[in-house]
């Protein structure tokens, strides 16, 4: 797995598309590809709901029911040490419907690139923008 | 009136909570659901008593699980 290195973007966009591949792409225990990107200790806040290992492992379920389609648009990464913060929108179509998420994200990830903590606060934004404000849609 | 309150794995999120409100929704006779992620519970209004067969598919199309009819 890339670690965190000196293009927190890319390391982000990684983290996400090959988690999520993972999940989408094998018949894998979801609990073996969870342990893969996370720390046991794992806590992820997501709009103030808290997910540990054992509710992130069972969010993979709607995950490879629903089988969206995932691209992530970063507007901006930051990382010093273990620590990254972002701003993202997450383009994603499932069920036939599209979705455009932006988020705000902080995390720390392990040297060997394992998220550790997470917090992250979504809104939705218009599907055809990316909630970058003046920003063509690709 | 009624209200059933379900016990539902696998939510993590406000979006969440929309798939699966949405879907609960388009059984005949709900009038509203609500969902709380964090105790994993969603409250269905209803004008008359729900199938659970119709909940439990409603459920599991948006993709989580229902695990309980909590009384």
């Amino acid at each position: 797995m890339r670690t965190l290195g000196s293009d927190p973007e890319r390391f982000l966009i990684d983290f996400y598309t090959s988690f999520t591949e993972d999940l989408l792409q094998t018949d894998e225990d979801a609990a073996l590809i969870v342990d893969r990107y996370h720390t046991p200790d794992i806590v992820e806040i997501a709009d103030g709901h808290r997910l540990d290992r054992d509710r992130l492992i069972a969010h993979t379920r709607p995950v490879r029911k629903n089988r969206p389609t995932l691209r992530m648009e970063v507007h901006d990464a930051v990382a010093e040490g273990d620590r990254l913060a972002a701003r993202y929108t997450l383009h994603s179509s499932q069920r036939g419907k599209d979705l455009a998420i932006e988020v705000y994200f902080f995390g720390r990830f392990a040297p060997d690139g394992r998220m550790r903590q997470a917090h992250m606060t979504t809104r939705s934004v218009p599907v055809q923008g990316s909630g970058e404000r003046g920003q063509a849609t690709p | 009136m009624t209200v059933s309150t379900y016990s539902v794995t696998g939510m993590a999120c406000g979006h969440c909570a929309e798939s699966v409100t949405e879907e609960l929704k388009r059984i005949a006779g709900v009038t509203a659901a609500v969902v709380d992620v964090d105790s994993g519970t969603v409250a269905v209004t209803s004008d008359g008593v729900l199938q659970a067969a119709d909940v439990r598919a409603a459920i599991e199309e948006a993709g989580y699980e229902l695990r309980t009819e909590q009384m």
